[in-house]
């Protein structure tokens, strides 16, 4: 046996320990809250200790120091069971490997093995209600005191903020130079005096976002994430990581527009053998395995140390693209028992009501394919007049 | 295995990109396009035998370099993006389907040959009125006739009918369906070259009228239908080189093409279409490696993964294609472009050893929906 096939074995044996196995009748709301958030971080630490999370992250700051080989076996294993993980993906996705890349020595000492033990939660504020699509138009700002900063504004989208311990915040640092130029991230204590977080709720009537707000909330000097008034760098470094995180779903059984759900919601009604219906069953087998395999293509590369720059927003558009489609589908196989309901049917209800959210969180469609076509392709930027202008001379929604 | 190339891979796809680049560049495809011939001996004979191509994958006891199917997609997706018109991919087939089929006495005969690339051979087996590529119950019969067969019927669409000197022809014999070997010269067989949409690939239809063959041992149905996966490989990867160069042609364009004062590839008119001709490309080539993976690692999976690589490259190419003449504006419609040849071969390639709805439902098929 090779490393990698006893790390399977020895994941595979945890798991099954440890873990539940995935009920496909089961309801899931995709969000990993409808577990206590104690249970959740108890299986955290329970993971952690036994050496699966942060498999690829450095041993000195909780890591394991394995290779994409690992995370890659470990997240195979862990596709047939239900692991109520969902308040850590996004710490552990994006400010997490930001602040490895970008935070300094103590940053990393203090904040990474926590994270990974579950005892602390990491939310992203970025978005704001005129800052979406155009991040860096952001208008929350910080201003410089004695000691270090206080901010003032508001954040939008914001999951996992009403448990969150920390947050990486982009606010505003500089409005005379242009937007690009004057925004610093920084670390923020969620529990800070000051901090409001209230339920945003969406289409599918689920609230799996919060709108936050910051009155003088005080933020000490060694809490910039990289530099200050270079913000925008460590948000693209973040949005790179969140783009690989949403992209590389694939061909996952939790998925209710997922060709296995979908297969069975045919057979149900008797059409898997409809000349046409099948076809697309058959292209929807195609396009996942494709997606999945386009994830596996970026992972290798990693780990052959060839960049993948951009090509997460790829298969983030892509994932995106796919739901959209698997979702008229899925109208096409339920007929009237989707619009008319049944209890049945509640996931995949929601996956379909749910499938216009995927093609705008963590960036619309339009904005991943100029990302695709501007940092992939290397096409010439948008003819945007406001690049070079200075902040507060730009026209904003406010 | 992994699905990014190795370092030899690297080393062979640039090798072959450097052959077509110096031997067979697009102004000398329209050359050898304009003439009699569907391709060009000499280049041919370069891919063949220097490059050594053709017996690329075929077993090391029986001549060839016994090399992954990952190697000679690699090979493959060079060939697609130069258009590069050959009977690699008929060869391809005919050697598949004869190692598939395992005929000791005929494979020593006809192996060696074929790796050398000193004859051409190819698959005979669509017939006219039907379309499934690889007919159920062919049309075309097989009677004894002295110490062999006597053939009778018609197949259509079959690569390098014109040139091949050895047919691989899928006939209704007295013991079932099996694949019969006629050699050329041979008496009662008609050639007719297509006029098709796409000059870069030959193809003819070649009409048996008593032309003696000789029967193939091995599993007929079985052999046929792993050369549909080995076709799927071969034409998918083919697809997925050409597609990359539409993308590459285009996005280029689109960086010097000038109106309203700024390169058209900033407006996201232009630009958003070239993101879509990217995902197209880079998800199919990506299905188009795990397919190779599973015929180099998995059989098992090999039927899906080839079926579902071939439907998304086709459909993908085919989009991409369109897409490339659309965005060089008037002048992608000229002859003188060369968007139309990558436009045609798209064409022509969708339905190439079946359609789209053949695949999705030899998909369907190998997923047992």
């Amino acid at each position: 046996m090779t490393s990698i096939d006893e790390f399977r074995a020895r994941a595979r044996a945890w798991l099954e320990q440890n873990a539940k196995p995935f009920d496909e009748a089961a309801g899931h709301d995709g969000e990993g809250t409808s577990v206590p958030l104690e249970e959740s971080k108890r299986f955290q630490k329970a993971l952690w200790e036994a050496g699966f999370a942060g498999i690829t992250w450095p041993k000195e700051y909780g890591g394991q120091g394995l290779g994409a080989e690992e995370l890659i076996a470990f997240n195979q294993e862990a596709a047939d069971f239900e692991l109520p993980t969902g308040p850590f993906v996004i710490g552990l996705g994006m400010p997490g490997p930001t602040i490895l890349e970008l935070g300094t020595e103590e940053q990393k000492r203090r904040h990474l093995p926590p994270m990974l033990r579950g005892e602390e939660i990491w939310c992203q504020l970025f978005s704001e209600p005129s800052a979406g699509s155009d991040v860096a138009s952001l208008q929350t700002t910080a201003t410089r005191t004695e000691t270090g900063w206080v901010v003032n504004g508001q954040k939008v989208w914001t999951s996992g903020a009403q448990y969150s311990d920390f947050g990486a915040i982009l606010a505003r640092t500089d409005p005379t130079v242009p937007k690009h130029k004057g925004i610093t991230m920084f670390i923020v204590d969620m529990h800070h005096p000051g901090v409001t977080v209230r339920p945003l709720v969406v289409a599918t009537g689920h609230a799996p976002f919060n709108e936050v707000f910051f009155d003088n909330v005080e933020v000490p000097a060694d809490a910039v994430i990289g530099e200050v008034d270079k913000g925008w760098d460590a948000a693209v470094v973040m949005l790179r990581n969140e783009r690989v995180a949403i992209g590389a779903g694939g061909r996952a059984r939790t998925n209710a527009l997922g060709y296995d759900s979908l297969l069975e919601a045919a057979r149900t009604r008797g059409l898997e053998s409809d000349p046409a219906i099948r076809r697309r069953l058959a292209l929807l087998y195609a396009r996942e395995s494709a997606l999945t395999a386009y994830g596996r293509v970026l992972h290798e590369e990693t780990t052959a140390g060839i960049q993948i720059g951009a090509r997460g927003s790829a298969a983030k558009l892509a994932g995106a693209e796919l739901a959209l489609w698997a979702a008229d589908l899925a109208q096409d196989i339920l007929g009237s028992d989707l619009a008319l309901g049944s209890a049945d049917l509640d996931r995949v209800v929601a996956a379909v009501v749910g499938a216009p959210g995927g093609a705008v969180a963590g960036g619309t469609n339009e904005i991943q394919r100029n990302i695709v076509g501007e940092r992939v392709l290397g096409l010439p930027k948008d003819p945007g007049v406001d690049r070079n202008t200075p902040f507060n001379q730009l026209k904003l929604s406010r | 295995m992994s699905l990014i190339f190795t370092d030899d891979q690297k080393s062979l796809a640039q090798t072959v990109k450097r052959f077509v680049a110096d031997r067979t560049p697009l102004p000398k495809v329209r050359e050898v396009i304009g003439g009699d011939r569907s391709y060009d001996p000499e280049v041919w004979a370069g891919l063949a035998g220097t490059l050594g191509l053709a017996g690329l994958t075929i077993p090391e006891e029986y001549g060839g370099a016994g090399a992954t199917h990952a190697d000679l997609s690699a090979a493959l997706r060079e060939l697609g993006a130069g258009l590069v018109p050959s009977p690699l991919l008929a060869c391809v087939l005919a050697a598949g389907t004869l190692v598939a089929l395992d005929d000791e006495e005929v494979n020593r005969k006809l192996l060696p040959r074929l790796a050398e690339g000193h004859v051409v051979g190819t698959l005979a087996v669509s017939e006219p009125g039907n379309r499934q590529w690889i007919p159920a119950r062919p049309a075309t019969s097989a009677v004894r006739s002295g110490g062999g067969f006597a053939l009778s019927g018609t197949k259509v669409a079959v690569l390098n009918g014109a040139e091949a000197e050895l047919l691989l022809v899928q006939a209704a014999g007295p013991e079932g369906t099996g694949v019969y070997l006629v050699e050329r010269p041979a008496d009662g067989l008609t050639v007719a070259k297509d006029d098709g949409v796409d000059p870069t690939r030959g193809t003819a239809t070649v009409t048996f009228d008593g032309t003696a063959a000789r029967l193939v041992a091995g599993d007929a149905a079985a052999a046929l239908d792993h050369v549909a996966d080995l076709a799927n490989l071969a034409i998918a990867s083919e697809q997925s080189g050409a597609m990359g160069a539409c993308l590459a042609m285009t996005t280029e364009f689109a960086k010097i093409r000038y109106t309203f004062g700024q390169p058209i590839g900033a407006y996201q008119g232009v630009k958003h279409k070239l993101a879509d001709m990217y995902n197209l490309w880079a998800l199919s080539d990506a299905a188009l490696r795990e397919a190779t993976r599973a015929a180099d690692e998995e059989p098992a999976k090999l039927g899906a993964a080839a079926a579902a690589a071939r439907a998304l490259t086709s459909q993908g190419y085919l989009a991409s294609a369109k897409n490339t003449m659309l965005l060089h504006g008037g002048i992608g419609f000229t002859w003188e472009h060369d968007a139309h040849f990558f436009y045609k071969n798209a064409i022509a390639g969708n339905v190439l050893a079946g359609d789209a709805d053949y695949q999705l439902d030899r998909l369907a098929d190998k997923l047992g929906i």
